[in-house]
């Protein structure tokens, strides 16, 4: 888990988009993107990619996946002391990189194992993709027609895609839509077995909570920039959202603060129609036996885990209604840091 | 693999899929009713042709026949390859191709010749067996030089409708624009053609219509370069004796090179920047 695989070093890509004038009727400008990307993945590592929808996900793994060419920056690429890490070209990318973009509709009346022949020839090796369909769960549906399978499957013959030709590096984009419970549970212990045979992945999604527990690292992405990478007990200490816990309890809301005496932050409080509900923050390991010593009646303890929008919150300084507006703005002004404006 | 090979292989599999789809299907007896059709009815000895016209011989029933590839085979050209890859696109399957390790480039020459074989091997079968009709009828073959210009021009006019397709296809975002496209250009220089001949020939004052007025002929000889069923046209006649439009076949063989890398460079160009 020490090798740096992939490295990307200022990276930048913006797309062209359409801005048409009667002088300039096919005029063009840089448009939405990524900024500056500085990223490290190491071998067998897993990577998770968030941020809210147009943060710039899918151009990052677009880019990863040798489909944009960088304009700015470089991306590296080594997979041993032999081959060490090095400026690389798309077309070397794309060899070592098994891409699985987000919802393939997947159609026609060709059968799935044709379908998935038909790719295997674009990497140039006669590839006997049963296995792969096997793996995937697909076998008993290889003669089936594109046109005959669910989104669920469909979704599994794009994973089949990216799986071909053993990458050393697999993108996933949003790779749990559409699968059911069982296959989710089946895909996250392929991934962490790929993982243990070296192969390094990163996940795209626009939700924490689905991967915490497969991931060793998140990438939070905004507006186009990485805001933070880390381990997500790093990043919830960074932005100081650990250690939070939510108490719910029947009657008025108790003075916590008087009882436990300034070892705590209250982060929320509010009375509900069957009691109460408080957040707290708090390092204190006693914290539950002090409660019930004050004989204060609690019906639900729980540790709260931090999510995507509080990470962009603290990351970015905003509240929740300036994210919102921020993610439909067309305008890429993003932020490098914590409350501090690029 | 070399990247010839994979060229190779992925236009076999293009090939093959297109060869073998339900729209092939639905095709083929359109193309069966209108190339050797039309070689069995204009091979009648019998036949009378507007303008007292009667075939006298095997190549010049062929250039008549010809009529099948410009109405029929081109058609079925344009509606083999209209969605040779908008419809990946337009799903996303555009996206896991592009991220294969093939040169772009690679892609879109495999993309054309298996969509340019997939409507020629039938085309050529059935030219073929129209041959061997005229010579049932009429006891007369093609000479082998009228065989090869022949056989040429078919494959040349089809790559052509073949590459204004998938350059339609990689620019719409859906299929109704690139099939839209794809038929506006067919109709254009199947039927409209002769409007814009037309129009040309009024504006320069030269007698529209007169079939022996030479400055009509000449006109008429010349914007036929500029359109892909004119310089169809023009390789045959460069087989037929009695043909003459004032272009020499040696410009009609430059043109029809251009046709062909233009549109092909084209296709490529967009290829290597196109974004799923």
């Amino acid at each position: 888990m020490s090798d740096v695989v992939l490295e990307l070093k200022d990276a930048a890509f913006r797309h062209s988009i359409s801005s048409r004038s009667l002088s300039k009727p096919f005029g063009k400008i840089q448009g939405t993107g990524i900024y500056s990307i500085n990223l490290k993945l190491r071998k067998g590592q897993i990577l998770g990619l968030v941020g809210p929808n147009g943060a710039g996900k899918t151009t990052l793994m677009r880019v990863l996946a040798g489909i944009f060419p960088i304009q700015k920056g470089e991306i590296m690429y080594g997979d041993s002391k032999t081959n060490p890490l090095l400026p690389t070209s798309e077309l070397t990318l794309r060899s070592v990189v098994g891409h699985m973009p987000e919802q393939v509709r997947w159609q026609g009346k060709v059968s799935v194992k044709r379908t998935l022949e038909d790719i295997a020839e674009m990497q140039g090796v006669a590839y006997r993709v049963d296995g792969i369909l096997t793996i995937v769960g697909l076998s008993e549906m290889k003669d089936s027609q594109l046109d005959q399978l669910s989104q669920g499957m469909r979704q599994r013959l794009t994973l089949a895609t990216a799986l071909l030709g053993s990458p050393k590096i697999l993108l996933l984009d949003e790779p749990f839509n559409g699968l059911d419970p069982v296959a989710i549970r089946a895909f996250e212990q392929l991934l962490q077995e790929l993982a243990m045979k070296g192969v390094s992945i990163i996940i795209s999604s626009h939700r924490v909570a689905g991967m915490v527990h497969i991931v060793d690292r998140l990438a939070l992405l905004h507006k186009g920039q990485l805001l933070i990478e880390g381990t997500l007990k790093d990043i919830e200490n960074e932005f100081e959202l650990d250690s939070r816990i939510e108490i719910q309890g029947p009657g008025k809301i108790p003075d916590f603060e008087k009882i436990l005496q300034g070892s705590i932050s209250i982060l929320e409080s509010q009375n509900t129609e069957h009691g109460w509900t408080v957040i707290i923050r708090t390092k204190d390991d006693s914290l539950l036996k002090k409660l019930v010593s004050s004989n204060i009646e609690i019906s639900t303890w729980k540790v709260k885990d931090a999510d995507i929008v509080e990470m962009i919150c603290a990351a970015t300084g905003q509240d929740l209604d300036e994210i919102g507006f921020g993610v439909v703005s067309s305008t890429m002004m993003p932020y490098k840091s914590r409350g501090e404006e690029e | 693999m070399s990247g010839y090979k994979k060229i190779r292989s992925v236009a076999m599999r293009h090939f093959s899929n297109k060869l073998f789809s339900v729209r092939m299907a639905i095709m083929l007896p359109i193309l069966i009713l209108f190339i050797p059709g039309m070689a069995w009815g204009f091979s009648d000895p019998k036949v009378m042709l507007p303008g007292g016209i009667t075939p006298s011989s095997a190549t010049e029933v062929m250039f008549y026949t010809s009529l099948g590839i410009v109405f029929g085979a081109t058609m079925c050209a344009v509606l083999l390859s209209f969605d040779g890859v908008s419809k990946d696109r337009a799903s996303g399957v555009l996206e896991i191709k592009l991220s294969q390790p093939m040169q772009r480039s690679h892609q879109s020459v495999a993309l054309v010749i298996g969509h340019w074989l997939a409507i020629l091997v039938p085309t050529w079968v059935l030219w073929a067996i129209s041959f061997v009709i005229v010579n049932y009828r009429m006891g007369d073959w093609p000479s082998l030089l009228d065989g090869i210009v022949s056989f040429s021009s078919v494959a040349l006019i089809l790559l052509w409708y073949v590459l204004f397709s998938l350059i339609a296809s990689s620019h719409a975002r859906e299929q109704g624009t690139s099939i839209a496209f794809g038929i506006g250009i067919w109709f254009l220089f199947t039927f409209l053609w002769a409007l814009v001949t037309t129009m040309v020939a009024f504006a320069s004052g030269v007698s529209i219509g007169e079939e022996n007025d030479p400055k009509w002929i000449d006109l008429e000889g010349i914007l036929d370069l500029f359109s892909p069923n004119g310089v169809f046209h023009h390789l045959l006649e460069t087989r037929l004796d009695d043909a003459e439009r004032g272009v020499s076949p040696l410009i009609t063989w430059t043109v029809a090179l251009i046709w062909s890398i233009l549109p092909w460079y084209w296709f490529n160009s967009r290829m290597n920047t196109i974004q799923p």
